[in-house]
């Protein structure tokens, strides 16, 4: 077998463990998990909820440490990898802050409020959205990946903030119920919520790296296709 | 709206807008991989005509 076929085999196998992990993940979250003592069924909404920020987190590190490597090494496999994880960081941003609001309705009565966490997240989305479009803005290629690192890494400071601006600020917001410090999650949180949960993330993540190859993918290919336009223009 | 009405409607534009990414993405995937391999057609073309 060739090397191509081998990529493909493993790309079919990625995508099908990972369709796989989210089925188990949904009938778990909505049939086998009980319903939240007090929220009741719209507590659901948790197992999208908090994989989907996790996910956007992981992504803007990756965008974090592609663009501290670009403006160090200056390698162009660097700054494809930022780019790429960007694109899904917005993504799953996105998706987080439209749980968040369906969420909030039924619970809070409101689709949206100006809360701590929720602006900075709301903020957090519109950094990686103008890094986006900085790309497409400045026409020199090698000055668009610079200044986008700059604000890559410039942008991924908001995490901390968002982060801990339950505890600096009174919010709408919960604090966390799994990731605390003074308690372990099992005595917090049912365990069949919690396995519910691990599943999700479990699945989300399966996902997003399977997305992340074939965004990094295009983006080689879309590199190569410039490289040989400008070699046959020469 | 009743409970059950709120986890469907984040199920499903959550898990509909991964889907159309995927889809779009792909198409993305499938463009580039065939104008790549047109260029490479192009250029082995190139080649032989020198030669």
């Amino acid at each position: 077998m060739d090397q191509a076929a081998a990529l493909k085999k493993r790309k079919g196998i990625h995508g099908a463990l990972a369709l796989v992990v989210i089925a188990v993940a949904l009938y778990w979250g909505l049939v086998i998990a009980p319903p939240d003592g007090y929220q009741g069924e719209v507590q659901r909404i948790m197992y999208l909820h908090l994989p989907s920020i996790l996910i956007a987190y992981l992504s803007y590190f990756l965008v974090f440490i592609g663009s501290a490597m670009y403006l160090w090494k200056r390698e162009k496999r660097d700054d494809l990898l930022a780019h790429a994880a960007a694109e899904l960081g917005v993504l799953f941003t996105a998706l987080t802050i439209v749980e968040g609001s369906i969420w909030g309705r039924p619970t809070w009565g409101v689709w949206w409020t100006w809360d701590a966490r929720l602006t900075l997240t709301a903020i957090l989305l519109l950094i990686y959205t103008g890094y986006l479009m900085l790309r497409s803005l400045i026409e020199d290629q090698s000055r668009a990946a610079s200044a986008a690192a700059v604000l890559g890494i410039i942008g991924f400071l908001d995490i901390p903030l968002i982060h801990m601006s339950v505890y600096w600020w009174r919010t709408l917001h919960q604090p966390p119920s799994i990731l605390r410090p003074d308690k372990a999650p099992w005595d917090n949180v049912d365990p069949s919520m919690l396995i519910a949960l691990t599943i999700s993330f479990a699945g989300f993540l399966l996902l997003y790296f399977y997305l992340l190859a074939l965004r990094y993918r295009v983006g080689e290919m879309r590199e190569m296709i410039k490289m040989r336009r400008l070699e046959g223009d020469a | 709206m009743a409970p059950w009405g709120f986890v469907a409607l984040a199920y499903g534009l959550v898990w509909g807008t991964i889907v159309i990414y995927l889809i779009a993405l792909k198409r993305r995937y499938a463009k580039a991989a065939a104008e790549l391999q047109r260029l490479e057609t192009a250029e082995a073309r190139q080649n032989d005509d020198k030669k």
